[in-house]
Order: structure tokens, then C-alpha cells, then sequence
């Protein structure tokens, strides 16, 4: 099927500073840092797959990892009630510098 | 279009002995994904290849009791794999498969998809083969909906397992991609359906179907261009990091971007450049004065594809019919262009109506072509018409000095021909960056011969898209007064460049084109420019693979 992309929170808490490096290392791969332990992560379900399956063999059981799918109607509406500047978009596809 | 013969012994054979125990699962599901998988080398893990090895782990993290995961390997059987799970019960050895997904049903008995049982025994026999053991049965759970079921070997089974190894081995030295499947539910589950484009080649053979896309819509992964002499580009971590001077580092992610194109001097670190290579982001050189200078070249496997396309243009005729295409393609694109100009303005434009005309008689002429000199002719004729009068789209209003009066390049000498030459780069530099994608050899064309400098295959795919992507813009750009005169371009003597200002205005101007999106008239669904360059090469390969019919056929209307 045709790949459809949605913004994906990614949330975690890890015990050990050195499992959580490589995962903040992980993840920067894939979107940017919001705040500490979280990052927000333009995927499709293939990328969200993929990250899922790198982060599980970086994590243990006792580390804590969520992924929570905004909807189209939750990205449009965050300007609503969040300070301004929270979540910009910059969907132009290029970058010239 | 026919398709090209191959002689059987044109590839020589450099296959391990033994097969893989999943590309025997591959080739009980569809034959053509085991073709494209073991022989041409094409991997795209989708979503539920990441998820079933996550099942995998999760399964051994739970596992408390004793858990064999077993690498095996049978020369005799020709067969070597992993086993999921080896258990012993009632002293007789098992092994176990887990799959993500549900079982087959029928009158809502729970049984094995034939793929998943092939592969199954396959393990079966395998054991046996290797641990010189007597095996009796297999077992596959179903995780989705949570059940197990028992697959007995017996003769019938090992036979199975044998015939189909043979077979798969003899596909496997075949140079033919064997056809779609007919069940396209298959498809639509398929991780390699955007490389393997079922849906396009079942409308290759049948005018009437309606493709479902199961080529991805867009690309939304960014293009960086580094335009500042000076800027580094370098690695840290996971991230690409873009060091400019008197400004602080920005960093971005590779999973992000899509290419990365360095115009002038910009430079860039071997470990960015081997980091990308891994990611399959095309990296990209444009000169300083917007000339194409040429890409990385990451194509490691992909020589099927390109021994077929070797195969396919050395042979005249079939040359012929694609250039024939192509011009036409061409040159019905910018007459379309040149009518779409005549109906927005109100006043009387006779010389642009006769080149219409004109234009339609020259194309009336090119199926009938018997010679690439002759088509060579007719290009030029038609370029001459389309550029004599391209100059009568432009609004009344436009400065002198950005009018046209006739395509001249190396050096361009007009402004005009500065954007359109530096149109024509970037556009290059996407075909090529899509060619490569592809896997298919860009220094062997149709069309153009080849030569030493620039890339014959990617002169000829660029034909399609040059109204479209450059001509279009410039034309549109010009009459809606973007453009400065003197800050934009830089005049030296007889040579006109695009200063810094003007080619990030154009670069701009030319990556919002390429983002919108436009309904293939012959596939029928719609997708971004950005996909379409990728989509065309693709079709392009599927007119030598007895898929064709469907290639050059992008107009603008």
C-alpha cells in the first residue's frame, strides 16, 4: 500500500547511561529531540517498524519505551493550546544553505 | 514491445550451493519475489519484516525453558537456515516457526498457509540432514490469532521440499524475471510490491485494469542542497552535521534526507560520504557556475538488471522504438505547453498558432522514422519551432533583458538561457539520482549515443522532463516578476551565471515543482514529481522485461 506518514512521540526512560546514548544516538537518527527523552519522529509504519525493532535490541526489560501516533487532527490542533513555536512544520522537502 | 531473450549461459553462476531456508518460503509465496530477492539482490524490509523479528526477540526473552536456535547447513539437501525454536517432547525433536500474522482458514479450520508449510518441513528436513535424527513433525504458531498447528512429515512432504528446492535453484540460474503473480492479494502484502510494480505490469498486459498504487505517493525526505563554498558536511552519530562559517553547526537527521547535492566547494568528510552510502542517500556535485558534475555511485548488485538493459539497447530496433517514443513524448509536451500559453493570452498569436500547427505535422512524421539520424532531425525541427516562438508565453511586461531570443549555452549568454541551463543541472542530477536508485547503467542510452561526458541514459529520460520541471518554471516564474534583473545574475562579458541569490531562488522555485503532484495518465493515480522521476526509470526497465507499453507516455496538459 501506498506509504502513509504520520508524526510518532517518542517517549522513554532508560536505567543506564550507557544503553540510553545509544538510544538517544538511535533517535536522532530518525527526528528531532522535543525535550530530554523525548522525540518527535516523522514515520511511516515501515520506519516506525524499523526503529522499533533498532530500540528493542538496544533497551532491557526494566527500561520503559512508548510510541504514540498523533492523527493529522491532533497535529493541526496542537497550535491551539500549546505556547507558540512548539511544534513548527517545515514540510518544504529541501533544505538550501 | 517484445521482450528480450537471454542466453542461459550469458550469467555466469556464483550461487552458494545451498539455499536459504526462507527464500524457499519466498518462492512458495511468489516466485518473482524469490527472483528478485536471491538473484537481483533487491531487499526493502517493510514494516512486518521488523515487526516478526521483534516477535522473535520477544519470544526468547520470554522463553524459560532450554531454547535451541540453530544454524544448519545440508550441502546434499541444498539447504541451510535458522531454526526458530527446537523442543523436545516425547523425546521426539520439534522444531516450532512462529509467524506474526493469522492462519488460513477453510470452513474456519485453522491450517498452515502453504508457504508457511513448505518451510516448515524444509527445517524438517533439514534436521534430519544435519543431525542425522528422524524428525516427525513441525510445528508453526500463529501469533495474531494465537494458534498452533501441527504439520507432519511424511514422503509426500520431503518430496515436496525436494522438488521445490530444484525448481527454486533452476529459477535461481535463470535470467528471465518470471511474471507477476495472479492472485493480487499477494501484492498488496508484499515488501517489495514498490520495487516490483505489480500493478503497473498487470496494465501493461491488460489495457483495462485499474492499478491499485502500491508505489509510495511521495518522498518526503529532504533534498539538501549546500550551496556556500566553505560549508562542511560531516557525521556525528546517527545525524548529519552542516558546519558553516561564522554559523553554528546544524545538525540533521539521516533519516531525513533523501540526497545530498554539493554545489561549488562545499565540502564533505569520507565518513559523511561512507555513512550516506550505507543510508542510500544519493550524494550529488553541481560546479560552482551550475554544471552537473556527477554522483556517488553506490550500485552494488543490480548487474541483472543491468546485463538486461545491455541486452535490450544493443539492439537497433528496439532503440528505434523507444526513441520514438521519447520524442514524441517531447515533443507533444512542448506542444502542449505552447497551447496552454496560447489560451491564457486574450490577443491574437498567429506565429505561435503556426508553430503549433507545424509542430503537429513534424510529429505526425515520427512513427514513421526509420533511422535515429532521421528522429535526430525531426528533435531538431521541433526544437527549433518550440524555442522559436517559446519567447511569446512571456507576459507583455517583461524586461528586455529576460526575454528570449534562442536556446545558446556553454556559456549561456542571455539570462533566459542561464535559468534554463541551470534548470536543466538539477533536473540531470535528479534523473541520475533516480537511474542509480534503480540500479540501471546511465553511461548506456537509446537515444543519445554514447559519449565521454555526460551520461547518455540520463540525457535521455531528461527529454521527458524538461517542460515539465524547467521550461514550465522559468516561463512562470519570469511573468510572475520574480526575478531580478541584476542581483540574480552575474554578467560576465559574454557568459550570463545565476549569482548566489538567484540560483537559491531558483533551487527553490524548482523543489516546489517537484513536490506537487500530478495524476499519471496511464497508471491513473496520482503522485509527486519527486516519485515520478523514480517511477518513469522503473517503467523504462519494464519495456525490456515484457512489461511494456507503459514508458514515455507523461505529457503535461
Amino acid at each position: 500500500m501506498a506509504e502513509l506518514k504520520n508524526w510518532y512521540l517518542v517517549c522513554y526512560d532508560i536505567r543506564c547511561p550507557k544503553r540510553w546514548r545509544k538510544a538517544y544516538k538511535l533517535l536522532e537518527g530518525y527526528g528531532e529531540r522535543v525535550q530530554y527523552s523525548i522525540f518527535r519522529c516523522w514515520l511511516s509504519q515501515r520506519m516506525r517498524e524499523k526503529l522499533r525493532w533498532e530500540l528493542e535490541r538496544v533497551l532491557t526489560k526494566e527500561d520503559d519505551l512508548i510510541l504514540i501516533r498523533l492523527s493529522q487532527q491532533c497535529v493541526k490542533d496542537l497550535p491551539k493550546y500549546n505556547r507558540p513555536n512548539t511544534w513548527l512544520l517545515d514540510e518544504k522537502g529541501f533544505r538550501v544553505m | 514491445m517484445q521482450s528480450i531473450d537471454l542466453a542461459q549461459d550469458t550469467l555466469t553462476e556464483a550461487f552458494p550451493n545451498t539455499l536459504r531456508v526462507c527464500a524457499l518460503h519466498a518462492f512458495a509465496y511468489c516466485p518473482r519475489l524469490f527472483y528478485l530477492e536471491e538473484v537481483e539482490e533487491l531487499y526493502t524490509q517493510d514494516a512486518a519484516v521488523f515487526a516478526g523479528r521483534q516477535l522473535h526477540e520477544k519470544i526468547e526473552q520470554q522463553e524459560d525453558e532450554e531454547w535451541l536456535d540453530l544454524y544448519l547447513e545440508d550441502e546434499i539437501l541444498g539447504l541451510r537456515g535458522r531454526v526458530d525454536a527446537l523442543r523436545t517432547r516425547d523425546g521426539q525433536t520439534i522444531p516450532y516457526e512462529h509467524k506474526r500474522g493469522r492462519c488460513y482458514r477453510d470452513d474456519n479450520k485453522p491450517q498452515a498457509w502453504d508457504s508457511d508449510k513448505l518451510q516448515i518441513l524444509a527445517y524438517c528436513c533439514l534436521l534430519e540432514a544435519a543431525l542425522g535424527i528422524v524428525v516427525s513433525e513441525g510445528r508453526i504458531r500463529y501469533h495474531a490469532d494465537n494458534v498452533l498447528i501441527r504439520v507432519p512429515l511424511d514422503e509426500q512432504g520431503r518430496q515436496w521440499v525436494k522438488d521445490s528446492i530444484q525448481q527454486a535453484k533452476q529459477l535461481r540460474k535463470s535470467a528471465y524475471r518470471p511474471p507477476v503473480t495472479s492472485n493480487e492479494h499477494l501484492c498488496t502484502r508484499c515488501s517489495l510490491s514498490s520495487v516490483c510494480l505489480p500493478e503497473e505490469a498487470r496494465l501493461a498486459h491488460n489495457k483495462e485494469w485499474h492499478p491499485l498504487r502500491l508505489f509510495p505517493q511521495d518522498d518526503e525526505r529532504e533534498v539538501l542542497h549546500i550551496l556556500e563554498p566553505g560549508t562542511r558536511v560531516g557525521r556525528t552519530g546517527e545525524q548529519l552535521k552542516i558546519s558553516r562559517r561564522d554559523q553554528a553547526d546544524e545538525k540533521v537527521s539521516v533519516g531525513q534526507v533523501s540526497q545530498v547535492v554539493l554545489h561549488s566547494f562545499a565540502q564533505i568528510s569520507t565518513q559523511a560520504v561512507h555513512f550516506l552510502a550505507y543510508k542510500d542517500v544519493g550524494i550529488h556535485f553541481v560546479s560552482g557556475g551550475g554544471c552537473y558534475i556527477g554522483s556517488v555511485d553506490t550500485r552494488v548488485g543490480s548487474i541483472q538488471r543491468r546485463i538486461r538493459q545491455y541486452q535490450a539497447l544493443s539492439q537497433s530496433d528496439f532503440c528505434l522504438e523507444l526513441a520514438r517514443k521519447l520524442v514524441n513524448c517531447r515533443g507533444e509536451g512542448q506542444r502542449k505547453f505552447l497551447m496552454r500559453g496560447k489560451q491564457k493570452s486574450k490577443s491574437d498569436k498567429v506565429e505561435l498558432e503556426q508553430a503549433i500547427a507545424q509542430m503537429k505535422a513534424v510529429l505526425k512524421q515520427v512513427p514513421q522514422v526509420q533511422s535515429l539520424e532521421s528522429l535526430l532531425g525531426i528533435e531538431g525541427n521541433l526544437a527549433a519551432l518550440y524555442f522559436g516562438v517559446l519567447s511569446q508565453l512571456l507576459a507583455p511586461d517583461t524586461p528586455d533583458l529576460l526575454k528570449f531570443s534562442g536556446r545558446n549555452r556553454r556559456p549561456p549568454k542571455d539570462r533566459f538561457n542561464a535559468l534554463l541551463s541551470f534548470g536543466y543541472s538539477l533536473l540531470i542530477k535528479d534523473v541520475m539520482n533516480a537511474i542509480l536508485t534503480v540500479g540501471l547503467e546511465p553511461a548506456l542510452g537509446f537515444y543519445h549515443q554514447p559519449r565521454t561526458q555526460a551520461p547518455p541514459l540520463a540525457l535521455d529520460l531528461m527529454e521527458i522532463f524538461r517542460v515539465p520541471l524547467v521550461d514550465l518554471i522559468v516561463v512562470t516564474s519570469i511573468n510572475r516578476n520574480q526575478w531580478d534583473v541584476d542581483a540574480d545574475f552575474e554578467v560576465r562579458g559574454q557568459q550570463v551565471w545565476l549569482s548566489d541569490r538567484g540560483r537559491r531562488k531558483f533551487i527553490s522555485i524548482y523543489e516546489q515543482r517537484k513536490s506537487e503532484s500530478w495524476k499519471h495518465p496511464v497508471t491513473g493515480y496520482s503522485l509527486t514529481y519527486r516519485r515520478l522521476l523514480e517511477l518513469e526509470v522503473r517503467l523504462l526497465e519494464k519495456e525490456w522485461s515484457g512489461e511494456g507499453g507503459l514508458f514515455g507516455q507523461l505529457i503535461v496538459r
